[in-house]
């Protein structure tokens, strides 16, 4: 090895590391994805005729500075108190219901069954029901939401706590645990991280369950502002409405991948 | 045998396999049976004895009577058919799009980067909010129906077919370069048959959330259909018939998907076990 060749390499691992901080190609890419699709939406709307009713992005963004600015903030918190709602409602009955459905095996063969007969009916099959029974508008869409959340939040949990490998708890059992501890200590934490999928799904599905719940309703709400400007044939506004709900459920989802990775913590270690 | 102990326990309580009768009559289900009766019990109950607002609902002799005339007439069969075509063609349009897109978006870097943020910065908004794009679009009405059902599928199907090529083991692909194989070699040998266990519990789980956006679409926008008939029982205050639609529905959703799931494997008798793990991991 001489000392040029060994200066050579030096020289182009510097330039590796200069690309590599200052070239970062599958960034770069990554920006182009958004911008190809700008570009090809625009592109798309002005060339060919038939869809010349879709808004241009430019027009969506100008649509940004003309929006009712609290009204627009009212249907985001309506749209938002009831998606929690149902969503909190879902796990305040849903998990401790799939926990005692996985920990015990008479639970599980009496309540399981039943469960299975209803699951199947999906959620929106349930808003002329929900409309008879309940008075309250409110109580209607989160009557909906709680449903839709209420499955995937009963379900994963049982699925995670029957799956927890035994030897765990056999281990937990051998040092002398008690019930209560080995459920919050042992079985609880192995099953988090199912639990939470759980959660991510329950929460995608609430967010379709408010919208379309909101755009028959006609009572405020995100849904019934895409819908409104729908009728209205403002679709500038229709296409800002998608992009705040998508913007609310990504916040959402965010919100749940960071409680869940604080209690799923343990998994870093490995 | 020498082990004295053994031998006296295999005389005095000799293993039995478990017969037919056995795995019929036993507790698990007696107390199966027991929950299902208690559903309909509870709710005739409730309805029955006027518990708060349960006296507006239906009761279940009511559902029956009623659903035995709808199945009779021809409203029942056009609606169930049209709600299934709606669905079928949804749905089987996400299969053909989110398949391959998810294949290339997992195996290749660089398609990957181009296209995976964008179907990301779309993926949170939900089916329904697409429907008025849908309805200014496509000039056809059905087509703005089935629309919802294929967004609503195109996304769990999607990730799915991802999360299916990035599980394959590495060395697959590096063994198969090491061989000569040409990329078209690693698609068809190793990619696709890889990913078809993920693929498969994808296609169940979007297939149920077809159903869903079905009556979504059908509610908000239809003329026919299950999810309009349902609807519109609501606004004639047919009650019983809200009740026999959602049991339809259910019951159409749930043999979609037991059928989606019975083919998908049939069709990949390999890694049966890991499809299964799947599908338990990823419920509804």
């Amino acid at each position: 090895m001489t000392t040029a060749g060994y200066e050579g390499t030096q020289d182009s691992m510097f330039l590796k590391q200069l690309k590599k901080t200052f070239l970062d190609w599958s960034l770069f890419r990554k920006v182009m994805s958004f911008v190809l699709f700008l570009v090809a939406w625009s592109l798309i709307v002005i060339a060919v005729d038939y869809f010349q009713q879709i808004p241009t992005p430019k027009a969506v963004l100008m649509a940004l500075f003309d929006i009712p600015f609290t009204a627009i903030l009212l249907h985001i918190a309506k749209s938002f108190f009831r998606v929690l709602a149902g969503f909190f409602l879902g796990i305040l009955i849903g998990f401790p219901m799939g926990v005692a459905i996985g920990y015990s095996r008479v639970l599980k063969c009496l309540i399981f069954p039943a469960f299975e007969m209803i699951r199947p009916i999906p959620p929106i099959a349930w808003i002329p029901m929900s409309v008879l029974f309940f008075v309250h508008i409110e109580s209607q869409i989160v009557f909906l939401t709680f449903y839709g959340a209420f499955f995937p939040i009963v379900y994963n949990t049982m699925g995670g706590i029957s799956e927890v490998d035994i030897r765990l708890p056999r281990a937990a059992m051998s040092f002398g645990l008690d019930r209560k501890r080995m459920l919050m200590k042992v079985i609880l934490p192995a099953a988090m991280p199912q639990i939470f999928t759980g959660m991510r799904l329950a929460m995608g599905i609430t967010w379709i369950l408010v919208v379309a719940a909101e755009m028959m309703a006609n009572k405020g709400g995100m849904g019934y502002y895409v819908w409104y400007n729908h009728t209205v044939m403002d679709y500038p506004h229709v296409v800002l409405g998608m992009g705040i709900i998508g913007l609310c459920g990504a916040i959402c989802s965010i919100g749940i991948n960071a409680v869940g990775n604080y209690f799923t913590r343990w998994r870093r270690i490995f | 045998m020498t082990n004295p102990a053994a031998e006296a326990l295999d005389r005095d309580f000799p293993y039995r396999h478990p017969t037919l009768k056995d795995k019929i009559i036993n507790q698990n289900t007696l107390l199966s049976v027991i929950s299902i009766i208690s559903l309909f019990v509870l709710w005739w109950l409730l309805v029955h004895f006027r518990v708060y607002r349960f006296s507006l609902l239906p009761s279940p002799a009511e559902v029956l009577e009623e659903g035995a005339i709808w199945v009779q007439t021809n409203v029942f069969w056009f609606d169930t058919l049209a709600t299934t075509l709606r669905v079928l063609v949804g749905v089987l349009a996400a299969y053909l799009t989110a398949i391959p897109l998810g294949l290339m978006i997992g195996w290749r870097k660089n398609f990957s980067d181009l296209t995976f943020p964008t179907l990301e910065l779309l993926r949170p908004i939900p089916a329904p909010a697409y429907l008025p794009l849908a309805i200014l679009l496509l000039p056809w009405q059905e087509a703005s129906v089935a629309f919802i059902p294929f967004i609503d599928a195109f996304f769990p199907v999607l990730l799915n077919t991802i999360t299916g090529v990035k599980l394959i083991d590495r060395d697959y692909f590096r063994a198969a370069r090491c061989l000569g194989s040409s990329p078209k070699q690693i698609f068809w040998h190793i990619v696709l048959p890889g990913a078809l266990p993920s693929i498969s519990s994808g296609c169940a789980i979007g297939m149920g959330i077809g159903w869903m956006g079905a009556v979504v679409g059908e509610m908000i926008t239809g003329k026919w259909g299950l999810g309009y008939r349902i609807w519109e029982s609501y606004t004639l205050t047919r009650y019983a018939l809200i009740v026999d639609g959602m049991v339809a529905i259910g019951i159409l959703g749930f043999a979609s998907s037991v059928l989606i799931r019975y083919l998908t494997v049939k069709m990949i008798p390999w890694r049966r076990a890991i499809t299964e793990a799947l599908d338990e991991s990823i419920t509804q």
